[in-house]
């Protein structure tokens, strides 16, 4: 391997492999900047633990947005069910937890072999299944996973679900351990945000944008569309599992009636269509947005049950592009590099 | 020898679309493929791409067996195709839908994706849409929708394009260009051309042989002169009466 330092670029050399990192400032200001106003934002409201469990429920909303986000673009398909795979991830760091007596970075391991294996095993569908059959097959799966808990009562708690999970942290203060586990979210947030923003950007993300525009053409480009279709698939399974990790590591308590049920996968359906439709930047403004309409709507009493799907469904009709559509009308720039031929 | 197809048949359903089709193409043909609607022209060059598994007979690309390989392994092959109705990638850009091609294509090491990028642009400049690089596909018109499905089948360093009727929908400006276009690909690439047209001033001009498919038999195999006048082709056109 050699890397070198070419125009602003890392350039490494694996075999004959050609690989480059853009390095220019310019890219970074904007990401930058809202990093740093999501990292504040804790700091702003440390006085109130409510807040601060907002703000990690808004995070795992968005660990879970993202990788469908990229799910979507990279498989050409919708998938209803993101939830199964944050089941998966939640019973199994559960169980090893309450069983074994794991702690969370033991039960960690397992979760990510358990989030792969299960990827692997049901990704032929992004290859066999097309449009609605897919979508289909991935909406009954958590609900299969939902009844199996309720059948296995004596392992899976059913409706109780499972408590007395390991805790994420624990410094002895609440207030510190609520904002430790913010920040946590956080960062298990922006890691996925980094790594799907980095895939995106890459040949991948060309390579996944021309699959979800049309598979077979691209097949007859010489892309081999099942393999990045299985690869999408389980990397993303892999991801929304560590999610599902960490909401049972965070809260302590795990049952299949929160995470696997319909209300859960239709709330991270309409971040991901109410923050932009795909858009990667726009799962954490819906995941925000989502989290904390929900909030704030708890004080017109139980009429909110009714207002708040109603009010998301109202901003789903008239928001065509979803909220970061509204800063990209009007702030979008083209950050393509412009290449020009040398003539001589 | 480049492209040996022997006693290829595929049929759907009922419908037998090509029958025991045998042909061969030499390095640096330009062959014509004509045929009247429904002669199993393009099922033919779907077979080939491996769009559609035959049910029976052998195709050989550069001495390999391609017979029911999945179609990106033909693409890497060297055999590359355009469609008859233009398909981009219509939310990329025009550049993004030549990179495609350029980072799929054959294996080409030491290549990044900015060396992609740098080659597909090449190539939009060959075909003369640079201009049009960062514009998305799907606001392109039918003449630069065709001139950039060109740009991206020459983009995977192919051995032998399929051409599907490049002229459809032109108007006599755009068609002239479009001709003009693939002869230069020809000369400047030396690059072997299978070529379906209905215009048959185009495939008098443009090509050395045609074939002639007919309910998805080949009927006739020859120059092109010796085509137009050849009482079958002409009763498979035009009817018994005329011929």
């Amino acid at each position: 391997m050699r890397i070198e330092h070419k125009r602003a670029r890392l350039v490494f050399h694996i075999r004959d492999l050609k690989l480059e990192w853009a390095i220019e400032p310019r890219y970074w200001r904007n990401p930058l900047l809202a990093v740093a106003g999501l990292a504040l934002l804790p700091l702003v409201i440390i006085s109130k633990p409510d807040y601060l469990t907002l703000l990690t429920t808004a995070n795992i909303y968005a660990a879970v947005a993202i990788p469908l986000a990229w799910q979507m673009v990279g498989i050409g398909r919708m998938n209803f069910g993101p939830q199964f795979f944050v089941g998966i991830g939640g019973f199994a760091a559960a169980l090893l937890s309450i069983h074994l007596g794991w702690g969370p970075w033991q039960t960690l391991g397992i979760v990510i072999l358990l989030g792969l294996g299960f990827g692997l095993a049901l990704s032929p569908l992004t290859t066999i299944a097309k449009g609605l059959y897919f979508s289909l097959i991935t909406l009954v799966l958590p609900l299969i996973f939902l009844e199996f808990t309720y059948v296995y009562t004596d392992v899976f708690k059913g409706e109780t679900g499972l408590s007395g999970i390991a805790p994420l942290v624990n410094f002895g203060k609440i207030r510190t351990n609520y904002l430790v586990s913010c920040y946590f979210s956080l960062g298990l947030m922006l890691l996925s945000l980094y790594i799907v923003d980095k895939v995106l950007r890459s040949r991948i993300g060309l390579y996944e944008a021309a699959i979800n525009d049309d598979e077979d053409v691209a097949e007859t480009c010489g892309l081999n569309i099942n393999g990045w279709k299985i690869l999408c698939f389980t990397v993303t399974s892999v991801m929304i599992a560590v999610t599902g990790w960490f909401a049972a590591h965070y809260y302590g308590t795990f049952s299949g009636i929160t995470y696997l049920h319909l209300p859960f996968m239709v709330k991270i359906l309409l971040i991901v269509m109410i923050g932009g439709r795909g858009e990667l930047y726009g799962s954490i403004v819906g995941a925000y947005f989502v989290a904390f309409l929900e909030q704030a709507l708890t004080i017109l009493g139980p009429v909110h049950y009714i207002v708040f799907p109603f009010v998301l469904l109202i901003m789903l009709s008239t928001l065509r592009e979803g909220l970061y559509g509204l800063y990209r009308r009007h702030k979008y720039r083209e950050y393509y590099p412009t290449i020009r031929v040398r003539k001589r | 020898m480049l492209l040996k197809i022997q006693d290829l048949t595929k049929s759907f359903g009922g419908l037998v679309a090509v029958h025991k089709v045998s042909l061969s193409i030499e390095k640096g043909e330009v062959v014509g493929l004509i045929g009247p609607n429904g002669a199993g022209k393009t099922t033919l060059m779907n077979l080939i791409s491996g769009y559609h598994k035959a049910i029976s007979g052998r195709i050989e690309f550069d001495g390999a067996d391609i017979t029911g390989a999945r179609p990106h392994k033909i693409c890497r092959r060297g055999i590359s195709r355009t469609f008859q109705i233009p398909r981009p990638f219509p939310d990329l850009t025009a550049l993004a839908n030549v990179a495609v091609g350029v980072l799929c294509g054959k294996h080409r090491p030491h290549m990044s994706y900015s060396d992609g990028l740098l080659d597909a642009s090449h190539c939009l400049e060959f075909v003369g849409l640079f201009g049009k690089r960062n514009t998305l596909a799907r606001d392109l018109t039918l003449y630069e929708l065709r001139a950039l499905e060109l740009a991206r089948a020459l983009a995977t360093t192919p051995k032998l394009i399929m051409i599907d009727e490049v002229m459809a929908g032109l108007n006599p400006g755009e068609a002239s260009r479009a001709i003009k276009l693939v002869r230069r690909m020809i000369e400047e690439y030396h690059i072997t051309i299978f070529w379906i047209e209905h215009v048959m001033k185009v495939i008098m001009e443009a090509t050395e042989r045609v074939i002639v498919l007919h309910y998805g038999e080949k009927i006739a195999s020859g120059p092109p002169q010796e085509i137009v006048h050849d009482p079958k082709i002409i009763e498979a056109y035009l009817g018994e009466k005329i011929a």
